[in-house]
């Protein structure tokens, strides 16, 4: 069942179309990603689902109520903000408690409930002992932790997280990140994450929408977006380094460097596209090799081949080469618009 | 002439119209884009209290300069005789500011304020540009302790100084001279134009320097080359604020000049258009008005460049 | 000894140019800020009059004589009442207006400027728009009260058409602070928004999504987070206010008697239109102490108040 309804949503400021016709529908319980290059409207979707921004267009409905008009604190929404946003003046009880306080009214919190509410929260995220402080003397992972219960104490229908990662340094990013996810799945919260990095994004999201230009490319499961990319923005945004794309004369095609291999690496060559592989330079990057090369006939810029090191094959620069991509890993895009195109015979297709 | 008298005679009328004008179109322009909602009705509701507070508010600051404005054109018999201080019951006139500039040394003070001014401005900006890079920059705790004595000397009032400075004057035999003033003002527009350039400085990225003084530059050229053009606005706004400064400045002024022709604006005005216990009240009012509209202007222009330079003086000083 | 020697590229070391860049400044005030002060001390302590300039040294005796001097004590008593009474008022007034000028409404550009007017205009060419406004006879004040009833034969507020603004001891305190007011809550607004608007956006955004309302947003977040520029900023107006002469000058010239008598008017009658330069010194010495602890003070509860 869907939890967040949203259709035909814009965003004008003055002739900016920071979000420009979004339909998406958020199911209950599921961890959302939303993956797209800086400036392509991920935030200003965000905001709006918060009710922060209003919509120039569209509808926002959450729990089956149109929410479009209303303020905030009518929304059940929560959101941890990239900074973390934790008030200076506060120490982490009173952060926390802070939304408590601020709905006592409507929803009848009394002190002993709103103490017992803040140090059962803090208890899960293992900041009770830390409930004293002020956030300047937390560490970066403890702050993210504060604003995490601070978001989770009112048991919000949607939680959004606005980049809440990228302020920490790797080390604890990785760490940061699966702990998101544990503590996502087993208190059940639906959760929207705004993210530009694709490795949090395939790390953290049971879906995943890749905007582009305040529209949206695609949405499905990582492993969909990956290997069944739905244009050549979401085929080329999505892996690292990123899809080859080739022109012919009639469409465009790519495939990904990890697909593209010698031929003596292939048990079946009749299921494969053979290229001519001119070798430029090669990178060695521990468990893979990088190879820079010319595709015979597409000589104005390189293809990317990724050969793991472990292969026995010889890879000398300014050699040509058999290269084989397999049938089934050849992507192919309309030369204009970029949209994914089915062949049902690639041999043919090429 | 005509179109003046025809506003003075309807002044309140036509503010009303204004008002209530401006106010209509702007709900009609509400509802033209929003639509004539309930939500939008109750909209305008909800905000109307505060328009309200504004418009008291307003009220308050403007009603001495509203009165200025209307009585700078009363005749004599109508401001005098019969006291409706609202309305004209005798034509409006211009013949007071007609002698304002004409009979009195008024002109005399605009000119004076304005070369004490600009010597100010300059002398200010020698000294400051520099001093207020150095805080902002390049030196460190002992640069932060002079900071905050300029900041304390910004703060001794004039009323403490005003007997000894006037001594110095003497001895310097400046009295009655403008150059007194100028020699004198840049003692408090020093330790203000350093405060706020020192918050402009701070807003231009270390790396612009750095990067200056990568290419070939020494620091020297990198403040005059990189620092001093990216922080022109700023610049501009403090010499705005510099000026009026020496514009407010009566105690000085009013203790180190007393030949009428030498004086400034605001010792001027206050002292030499009133002849013993003799009030020349429309020039007077008008008098002061004229210099408060154009200074009000120029703050509102720049105020929110003040605001700028003083949050970074103030939250990274 | 390396040390001592000049650096190589003096215009490269940041302690030279520093140096050589803060020096003009601090000589020139300094000179003209520190020298002065000294010599105020000086005649503190002297005879000096305007005739006979000669400094002789005649103990605390100029200090006795002011503090052991009715009038003096009034005129201090005076100075405290009229700055601490203002101050409550302009902070009040001037929390409210940074909170209306850093919102966006309509007609804001022209509102601020009818708002920065009083301070904008300089205070003695202010102080003669207000001196007409009180004045004794033509009040436009007393003319809307006696209109209205409040005024004149059976009036609520006297029977005379005049209310004597600057003439009544009373009055004329009021007028005083009020006219203070008048000028000094647009400074205090421009060092509040200064602080406003330095608030990050995104705590601003969190409050909101939190469920906090306009008024909680105001006391538990947006004036907690303001309190060290309202701390600067009262110490601005403060001493502004306990070193102004200019208002008083104008509209009262310290009357009715010693009413509105402040310190600064106080020592430029005894200093400079009585002559004794001697004893103005030693009146204006004695706001000093009080205004160095007072910025002491406030400069110090700002940084104490300072959230990093």
């Amino acid at each position: 069942m869907s939890l967040v309804q949203i259709s035909g949503l814009k965003k004008y400021f003055d002739t900016v179309h920071a979000v420009d016709g979004v339909d998406l529908e958020i199911k209950q319980g599921e961890f959302l990603v939303i993956l797209g290059p800086s400036g392509c409207g991920k935030t200003t979707l965000m905001r709006m689902i918060a009710g922060l921004e209003k919509p120039s267009a569209g509808q926002i409905s959450i729990g089956g109520a149109d929410v479009t008009a209303l303020p905030p604190r009518k929304r059940g929404v929560s959101m941890v903000f990239q900074s973390y946003a934790l008030y200076p003046h506060m120490n982490v009880f009173n952060n926390i408690a802070f939304p408590l306080r601020a709905q006592r009214r409507e929803k009848k919190f009394d002190k002993r409930v709103i103490r017992e509410k803040v140090e059962d929260t803090a208890r899960l995220l293992e900041i009770d002992m830390l409930l004293d402080r002020r956030p300047r003397q937390l560490s970066g992972g403890q702050r993210q932790r504060v604003a995490i219960a601070r978001a989770m104490v009112t048991q919000p229908a949607v939680l959004l997280l606005d980049e809440p990662l990228s302020n920490l340094d790797a080390k604890l990013r990785a760490n940061a990140r699966d702990e998101l996810k544990d503590f996502q799945r087993s208190s059940d919260i639906t959760a929207v994450f705004v993210t530009h990095d694709q490795i949090e994004a395939m790390g953290l999201g049971d879906r995943i929408v890749v905007m582009s230009e305040g529209k949206i490319q695609q949405v499905g499961t990582p492993q969909q977006i990956y290997d069944d990319p739905a244009n050549e923005f979401v085929a080329t945004f999505l892996g690292s380094p990123s899809m080859n794309i080739i022109a012919s004369a009639h469409h465009k095609f790519g495939f990904r460097p990890e697909h593209f291999l010698p031929k003596t690496l292939n048990d079946n060559p009749e299921n494969a596209r053979i290229f001519h592989y001119f070798v430029k330079r090669v990178e060695y990057l521990g468990s893979d090799r990088l190879v820079y090369g010319y595709v015979q006939g597409h000589d104005s810029h390189l293809t990317l081949a990724k050969v793991p090191s472990n292969v026995r094959v010889s890879l000398d620069v300014e050699t040509d080469y058999e290269f084989a991509v397999h049938y089934r890993d050849l992507k192919f895009f309309d030369q204009r618009s970029g949209a994914r195109i089915t062949r049902r015979n690639p041999a043919e297709a090429l | 002439m005509a179109a003046l008298t025809w506003i003075l005679s309807n002044f309140w009328a036509l503010l009303v119209i204004a008002l209530v004008l401006l106010v209509g179109l702007r709900i009609a322009w509400r509802i033209h884009k929003y639509g004539a909602t309930r939500a939008e009705f109750s909209h305008i509701l909800r905000r109307s209290p505060f328009y309200i507070v504004v418009l008291v508010f307003c009220f308050f600051a403007v009603s001495p300069f509203l009165i200025m404005f209307l009585h700078t054109f009363k005749t004599d018999g109508d401001l005098y005789r019969r006291p409706q201080p609202f309305i004209f019951r005798q034509e409006p006139t211009i013949e007071h500011l007609d002698a304002l500039f004409n009979n009195t040394a008024y002109l005399d003070f605009i000119r004076n304020s304005i070369v004490v001014g600009v010597a100010v401005v300059i002398i200010t900006l020698v000294l400051s540009l520099p001093a207020a890079y150095a805080l902002a920059r390049l030196t460190g705790r002992w640069g932060e302790r002079a900071g905050i004595l300029m900041f304390l000397v910004y703060l001794l009032p004039p009323t403490l100084l005003f007997i000894p400075m006037f001594r110095i004057v003497v001895l310097l035999g400046l009295k009655d001279s403008p150059l007194a003033l100028i020699v004198v003002y840049p003692t408090f527009t020093v330790p203000f134009s350093m405060w706020l350039l020192q918050g402009f400085f701070k807003a231009v990225p270390p790396e612009l320097e750095e990067a200056a003084l990568v290419d070939g530059y020494n620091r020297v050229e990198a403040f005059l080359r990189v620092v001093l053009p990216l922080s022109l606005p700023g610049i501009i706004s403090t010499v705005v604020f510099t000026f009026t400064l020496t514009l407010h400045e009566f105690i000085y002024g009013l203790v180190f000049i007393a030949d009428t022709r030498q004086r400034t604006l605001s010792v001027g005005v206050p002292t030499e258009l009133i002849l013993g216990d003799v009030y020349f009240w429309q020039p007077l009012l008008a008098a002061a008005l004229i210099i408060a509209i154009p200074v009000g202007l120029a703050y509102n222009l720049f105020l929110d460049s003040l605001v700028q330079g003083f949050t970074m003086g103030a939250v990274k000083g | 000894m390396a040390s001592l020697a000049l650096p190589s590229f003096p215009l490269d070391n940041r302690r030279v140019v520093g140096i050589l860049f803060l020096a003009p400044a601090l000589i020139y005030i300094l000179l003209l800020v520190g020298f002065p002060f000294l010599l105020a001390i000086a005649f503190g302590f002297s005879d000096v009059t305007v005739g006979n300039t000669d400094l002789s040294f005649v103990g605390l005796r100029n200090f006795e004589a002011v503090w052991e001097n009715d009038i003096f004590r009034q005129v201090f008593a005076t100075t405290i009442r009229f700055t601490l009474i203002s101050q409550v008022f302009i902070l009040l007034f001037a929390n409210i207006l940074a909170i209306i000028f850093t919102q966006e409404f309509t007609g804001k550009w022209f509102a601020r400027f009818i708002f920065i007017l009083p301070w904008a205009t300089p205070v003695s060419l202010a102080m003669i728009g207000w001196l007409w406004m009180l004045d004794t006879k033509y009040s436009p004040i007393d003319y809307l009260l006696l209109q209205t009833g409040f005024l004149g034969p059976g009036g609520h507020l006297s029977n005379d058409r005049n209310l004597f603004w600057l003439a009544s001891p009373d009055l004329a305190q009021i007028s005083v602070i009020f006219v203070q007011v008048w000028r000094m809550t647009p400074l205090a607004t421009v060092i509040l928004m200064a602080g406003l608007s330095s608030i990050p956006t995104d705590i601003l955004d969190q409050a909101e999504v939190d469920g906090s309302r306009f008024m909680r947003t105001l006391l538990m977040i947006k004036l907690p987070l303001i309190l060290p520029i309202m701390v600067i900023a009262l110490l601005f107006s403060m001493i502004t206010m306990f070193g102004d002469m200019t208002v008083v000058y104008v509209l009262t010239r310290g009357g009715p008697v010693d009413y509105t008598r402040v310190l600064g008017l106080y020592s430029f009658q005894v200093g400079i239109e009585g002559g004794n330069l001697a004893q103005g010194a030693a009146i204006s010495l004695f706001a000093f102490p009080l205004l160095l602890a007072m910025a002491i003070f406030m400069l110090r509860a700002a940084s104490r108040a300072e959230v990093r």
